[in-house]
């Protein structure tokens, strides 16, 4: 144990580590718990804000385009994101919809937006308590965000009309899967930790405590 | 192995910065503002309430309906299980365990899994401290599946709403399913993984 060298943390297990510089590509993992710790990319800002737009773009249309419609004796039901959750609402289960909607339409967008913000302070260089705010948020609903999940709800409600009626794909489906794709690689690829040491510095260097 | 608490360091659970204990005590973190504590505070106790209310609320998600599907004015409400079933009989043999497993299966196991740790926590059993890390890995990633059947009711009310001919409609156990997700997620976020680790360190002393 190197006394006096800033130290990390782990935050599955507590072991406290002495902190080396991680070349981007590699990563950083516990010697006790095996929980990744560090795992920097190059150029994450660029990146960061590259991905947010691009799902925020197609966030769009994936909530408001059709991802499938049902043909059945010449009869035709269209189906999209944000019509789903509406129908909930309106058959009275409201608690349900909410739930939906926070975990796949909501908190998504929040995520890539708060994402698109953090970045853009960033590189403005504005490390002040907006910051710090939307740092926080951004990793509380984290886990809220079930976009995984909602695409194969989509391929097993898909797989269980087929015998029905006619089901085809839409547009909505083809923007989602892209969507998906975007804020999946956002969220891996975001690491916070360096933009907090920055915070850190701003407000007059607060520094880690070291073992002495 | 040294830890943070250890060597008298508190990590702030928002930015993951390390304050001395003495400095701690005042509470709050000095770079972002956070609360501080060395451990989330009643973690334990918290879990144990999440728990018991998912398993309470199991019962009527998996009593009552969650989904009735009509084809021309003739259907039977489906419980989650009977949806299985069903499903299995019409050959969807794939659909059939992959709806079973995320609905059925995942929050039992989710339960039982944050049950065995908190057991291991209080009677100090000596299981491996590095699989019950993966176990509580596992719990939280697999959390979010459950969510499956409730997207995909929200999908199918929409995707077959055709009046008289065929219509999809959600059921009571669906709200109830709701509730034990959310309460499974819960329990799992307040959930402390280092209180595992903290009882390698007392058995050492």
């Amino acid at each position: 144990m190197l006394y006096g060298q800033p130290h990390i943390a782990c935050h599955e297990c507590d072991a406290l580590l002495a902190t080396v510089a991680v070349p981007p590509g590699k990563k950083l993992v516990c010697p006790r718990c095996n929980c990744t710790l560090r795992k920097p990319v190059r150029d994450p800002i660029n990146r960061g804000l590259a991905l947010s737009l691009t799902s925020l773009t197609l966030m769009v249309p994936a909530y408001f385009m059709p991802i499938m419609t049902f043909n059945m004796l010449g009869l035709d039901a269209v189906d999209t994101m944000v019509k789903g959750v509406l129908h909930l609402f309106q058959s009275g289960f409201w608690w349900m919809a909410l739930l939906v909607m926070f975990c796949s339409i909501l908190a998504p967008m929040l995520q890539n937006l708060l994402l698109l913000l953090i970045c853009l302070l960033v590189r403005a260089g504005q490390y002040g308590s907006v910051l710090v705010l939307l740092l926080k948020s951004q990793s509380r609903i984290r886990k809220w965000a079930m976009l995984e999940v909602y695409m194969l709800s989509i391929l097993v409600a898909y797989v269980k009309m087929i015998d029905s009626g006619q089901v085809h794909i839409g547009v909505g489906m083809i923007c989602f899967t892209g969507m998906l794709f975007s804020t999946t690689l956002n969220v891996v690829i975001f690491d916070t930790q360096p933009i907090w040491e920055k915070v850190g510095r701003y407000y007059g260097g607060v520094h880690e405590d070291r073992p002495l | 192995m040294k830890t943070a608490r250890s060597e008298g360091l508190v990590m702030c659970h928002d930015c993951h910065l390390l304050v001395k204990q003495s400095t701690a005590g005042r509470g709050a973190c000095p770079r972002c503002g956070s609360g501080l504590h060395a451990r989330i505070p009643n973690s334990i106790s918290h879990t144990w309430a999440f728990v018991v209310a998912a398993w309470v609320l199991l019962l009527p998600a998996n009593l009552y309906p969650i989904m009735t599907v009509i084809y021309f004015g003739e259907g039977e409400p489906d419980t989650i299980v009977s949806g299985v079933i069903k499903l299995a009989e019409e050959g969807m043999i794939p659909i059939a365990i992959l709806v079973f497993v995320a609905s059925v299966a995942v929050p039992i196991l989710k339960l039982l899994g944050i049950m065995l740790l908190l057991f291991t926590i209080h009677f100090k059993w000596s299981l491996s401290k590095t699989e019950c890390t993966v176990l509580y890995r596992i719990i939280e990633v697999i959390g979010a599946w459950s969510m499956l059947d409730l997207f995909m009711i929200s999908i199918l009310v929409t995707l077959v709403d055709l009046g008289s001919v065929a219509q999809i409609s959600a059921g009571p156990g669906a709200t109830a399913f709701a509730t034990v997700v959310v309460l499974t997620m819960f329990a799992a976020m307040s959930f402390d993984p280092r209180l595992i680790w903290d009882l390698q360190e007392e058995s050492n002393d």
